[in-house]
């Protein structure tokens, strides 16, 4: 595989020449390429794949302690305040960015320190240091991430863990990327050198390199590439997630002065399917994500008042860094559909999970209408071209397009928008998209009484201590507030926040 | 003609970092302009064909919210300059920035707020149409109003599960005594919950500081400079408000350390945060540049401190500084988070220690090089998209009102000297103009 993609230049800032490397022999890695002559930038994407699903058993987040010890810690050459010494003055660093199944190294460097940062990034790599007080340092940070941040710091993000958990119980996304905290704690440097020793491979790699490099770059890092272990362990096979059964609570008890609610189920498609492209148009009208373009929106915030803002996804999304849109280089093979409400307040937490689901069920059931339809296909086409405003996106999304085996995911996008039909939309809703079986993780107080309170459809209906609602709005409460969930209880459980990811 | 200004442009940045102090370190042409009605129109031509991002930036923030009650107030009213006018419905504006296609979104800090689309070039003009039609002629129902304020209180309770919110809110807090910097942006808690009664008062705040000589409309991107200047006088010539005049309480001279401690209900490791009271930004001296040096040299990841707590006796397993530019004296605030409640102490007294030698010794030359590098290289990888332009842009024009501002700040960074960073040391990060809160959890770790 090789791609070098000429048109995409034009949604970039600089003008791009022909490439004139050498060619690359099937010994070479597979390359995405992407030069730029004229960017005083160079961006590294070098993707190994390795991910959470190669955890072994008892051992889950071994990947990305190994992905950290190439990244955050010293060489076989020098320690990690050397790195970090030669590395500042450049403005530049060596990030590991981990998911389900790919690792992807990344770096961009000014093409004025492109030498004294290759050699370092090729250090990395190569000659990972595994050095004892780096290692315990790394491991500590994941156990800390685990057993502080997650459940002390930061329960949006709790939340969408716990409901991954759920969605995947028994699967190999099952655990969050950093694993399990007793697991971690567990592995041992030893475990960390067999791990880069098997899945760091030069059978395993992928470069992605974009920007201004000279072509000698891509012939150096070809050969040095070379010097990564051989072999390519085979890929781990995916079964289907569990089934779900009716709605599947996991409530998850800590102090907090508002609740996180997630929701989601697995879906068989990602962007290597034709109903990929409907589903994205029908999810953008649902809740695209931190627009006051959803109905989820729209419905909660705008017109209720209820939280700070409600999305949902076609796919594993994380936004990337503040801005609005996802980051790349976490693709998968198996997708899941997500409603991310952000916290409300107690009193008000029952009433906002059956809104949600109430819009879910009306888009599941009556599908889009032309206009809305119309309206978002126009949106979609226009605002994914400001997916590629920086070389190391754009890099990132071929590299996306190369993992799901499909042309340049963004450039082909508005043709395939385009050719969508209001049809195709609700039908592709209609095959994926439903509202009875699914499974909910919430981060709340006395959450016995909420699961309770669920599973009994006890009535939840609101009040506006702020004026008037209109009248069609209170018709609307009313429906929402006695809003039946067939909660399976069964399959629903209370934990601990102490309890989860241990 | 765009090949020639992507050409110019790349080579600009590759120039800037090449440069000698006395060159600009800003590689892009910017062509700035104030009409008759006191507004300020940037314009900066770059090269992201078919792309272009609109800023408008009012010159306001939680700094400007002087009396008692309406804490919050700014980033409030931020909220509610998407409820809508005659001519564009909330629902219209909406639908208007969805059929574009644009990123539109906004943010309120101490002392701006600023709201930005990135969208094709195509949209330009309804997008300078829709703006400028909300700030001249904003108009809410007191019942939309009603229901943002619950909208803003969501938001702070999305936001506080985070320790670091708490703790950077208490600091202020004791660290003030007058001045409006003593609450964040998202103001007092009790403020917050009293907003939906202060609809009136909303509508004095909009008459008061959103008016022309108090705004700035940057525009970056695939745009002709003449042509996007002419589109926004179009638009925004009628738009007479008069000026406001107020004044922010001026915070005396703080004389003795001060100290705070919370009690976290949930698992968290400790935080400690250790702040000195700042100089307000200013070029017309080196001592802010100084300041943002001596940061790295003595917090960042190559100084002796950070390597030492988090590297090799593995304390600390972070350590970092805040201190942005801020038009009134701001805080400069070094926080950890420490990896065990015993070390705390030991932690805060080796900040103290760090900034004393910063006081006394000497910086190798070498290390005062490798900072400035660092901070022109920073700047470099940031110009990389024109929403990247137009942030260190908007940041520098809601300080000073003018563009050049970026480069006269850079010029400084290039002019700090060894004895710059002991003297702003000695003089700013003293044990009596400090102020430290320390956070522990449930499980006392």
């Amino acid at each position: 595989m090789r791609t070098t993609i000429a048109a995409c230049a034009r949604l970039l800032l600089v003008v791009m020449t022909v490439t004139t490397t050498s060619a690359r022999s099937e010994a070479d890695p597979p390359e995405v390429l992407l030069p730029l002559a004229t960017s005083p930038l160079v961006t590294f994407r070098i993707q190994f794949r390795v991910g959470a699903i190669d955890d072994p058993a008892g051992k889950r987040g071994l990947t990305h302690l190994t992905a950290s010890m190439l990244a955050e810690a010293g060489t076989a050459r020098r320690p990690y305040e050397e790195v970090v010494e030669r590395l500042f003055p450049m403005a530049a660093d060596i990030g590991a960015q981990v998911d389900m199944e790919v690792t992807t190294i990344v770096g961009e460097v000014h093409v004025d320190n492109l030498d004294a940062y290759y050699a370092l990034l090729m250090e990395a790599l190569l000659e990972p240091g595994f050095h004892e007080e780096d290692f315990a340092r790394l491991r500590a940070n994941q156990v800390n991430y685990l057993r502080k941040t997650l459940r002390g710091s930061d329960d949006e993000q709790f939340g969408k863990e716990v409901l991954g958990a759920a969605l995947y119980a028994g699967h190999p996304y099952g655990s969050p990327v950093r694993g399990l905290a007793g697991d971690v704690e567990s592995i041992t440097l030893a475990d960390v050198r067999a791990h880069y020793q098997r899945h760091f491979t030069r059978g395993n790699v992928t470069i992605g390199l974009a920007g201004g490099y000279p072509a000698s770059l891509l012939e150096r890092l070809r050969a040095d590439l070379a010097r990564l272990g051989a072999g390519a362990p085979a890929r781990v096979e995916l079964p289907q997630p569990r089934p779900i059964g009716q709605v599947g609570v996991v409530a998850v008890e800590k102090a907090c002065n508002s609740t996180a609610i997630s929701i989601g189920f697995p879906i068989s498609v990602t962007r290597a399917d034709a109903d990929f492209y409907p589903l994205m148009i029908a999810n953008s009208c649902l809740g695209e994500h931190r627009t006051f373009n959803g109905r989820l929106m729209i419905r909660m915030r705008q017109v209720r008042g209820l939280n700070y803002g409600d999305y949902s996804y076609i796919e594993n999304f994380i936004q990337e860094g503040g801005s609005t849109f996802p980051l790349t280089n976490i693709p998968r093979r198996q997708q899941f559909f997500s409603i991310w409400i952000r916290p409300v307040a107690h009193e008000h937490r029952h009433f906002a999970l059956r809104l949600a689901l109430f819009e879910l069920e009306k888009l599941a059931r009556e599908g889009l209408d032309e206009a809305d339809f119309e309206a978002t296909r126009e949106f979609l086409v226009n605002y994914s071209r400001l997916w590629a405003q920086s070389q190391s996106r754009r890099l990132g999304y071929l590299m996306d397009s190369a993992f799901y085996g499909t042309d340049d995911f963004l450039e082909t996008l508005p043709e395939r928008l385009t050719t969508v039909t209001l049809e195709q939309v609700n039908a592709a809703i209609r095959r994926h998209l439903g509202y009875q079986n699914l499974r909910i993780a919430v981060i709340t107080q006395d959450a016995d009484g909420f699961l309770s309170a669920l599973a009994d459809n006890v009535p939840s209906p609101i009040t506006y201590e702020t004026g008037a609602m209109p009248a069609d709005v209170l018709a609307e409460d009313a429906l929402v507030a006695a809003y039946r969930l067939n909660v399976n209880r069964a399959d629903s459980q209370v934990l601990e926040a102490d309890d989860t990811f241990e | 003609m765009k090949l020639v200004v992507g050409l110019v442009a790349a080579a600009g940045v590759l120039a800037m970092v090449r440069a000698a102090a006395a060159r600009d370190v800003f590689p892009f042409p910017v062509f700035s302009r104030v009409l008759a009605n006191g507004l300020t129109v940037v314009v900066v031509p770059y090269d992201s064909p078919g792309i272009v991002t609109y800023y408008s930036i009012v010159r306001a923030g939680s700094r400007d919210e002087v009396e008692p009650g309406h804490s919050g107030f700014a980033h409030f009213f931020e909220h509610m300059m998407f409820r809508g006018t005659e001519r564009y419905s909330t629902e219209a504006y909406n639908d208007l920035f969805k059929a574009l296609g644009s990123d539109a979104n906004a943010y309120t800090s101490d002392d701006l707020t600023v709201y930005h689309a990135l969208l094709g070039t195509e949209g330009l003009e309804r997008v300078v149409d829709a703006e400028s039609d909300r700030f001249m002629n904003l108009a809410y129902a007191e019942a939309d109003f009603k229901q943002e304020a619950k909208a803003v209180l969501g938001e702070y309770n999305k936001n506080y599960s985070n320790p670091i919110r708490k703790l950077f809110e208490r600091l202020r807090e004791i660290a003030y005594d007058r001045h409006t910097y003593k609450h964040t942006t998202m103001g007092f808690y009790d403020d917050i919950l009293d907003m939906p009664n202060q609809y009136d008062y909303s509508l004095s705040f909009f008459e008061r500081f959103y008016t022309p000589s108090n705004t700035v409309i940057l525009v970056v991107g695939d745009v002709d400079a003449e042509a996007a200047h002419a589109l926004v006088e179009r638009y925004y010539g009628r738009w007479n408000r008069a000026p406001y005049s107020h004044t922010v309480p001026e915070e005396p001279a703080q004389t003795a350390q001060r100290s705070a401690h919370i009690d976290w209900d949930n698992p968290t490791l400790p935080y400690l945060a250790v702040a000195f009271k700042a100089p307000a930004f200013s070029t017309a001296t080196r001592d802010c540049a100084a300041l943002d040096v001596l940061a790295r040299l003595v917090f960042d990841e190559t100084g002796e401190l950070y390597q030492r707590l988090v590297i090799r006796e593995q304390k600390v397993e972070y350590l970092r500084t805040y201190a942005p530019d801020r038009r009134d004296p701001g805080l400069f605030t070094v926080y950890a988070r420490i990896k065990d409640e015993a070390h705390v102490a030991e932690v805060q007294g080796a900040i103290f220690a760090a900034v004393d030698r910063a006081a006394r010794e000497e910086t190798p030359a070498e290390r005062l090089a490798a900072v400035k590098s660092h901070l022109r290289y920073s700047l470099a990888g940031s110009l990389d998209t024109a929403r990247g332009v137009a942030g260190h842009l908007s940041h520098f024009l809601s300080l000073t009102g003018d563009a050049q501002t970026i480069n006269e700040a850079y010029r400084r960074y290039d002019e700090v000297t060894a004895g710059d960073v002991k003297r702003v040391a000695g003089t700013y990060l003293t044990p009596e103009r400090s102020t430290v809160v320390t956070l522990t959890g449930v499980h006392g770790e």
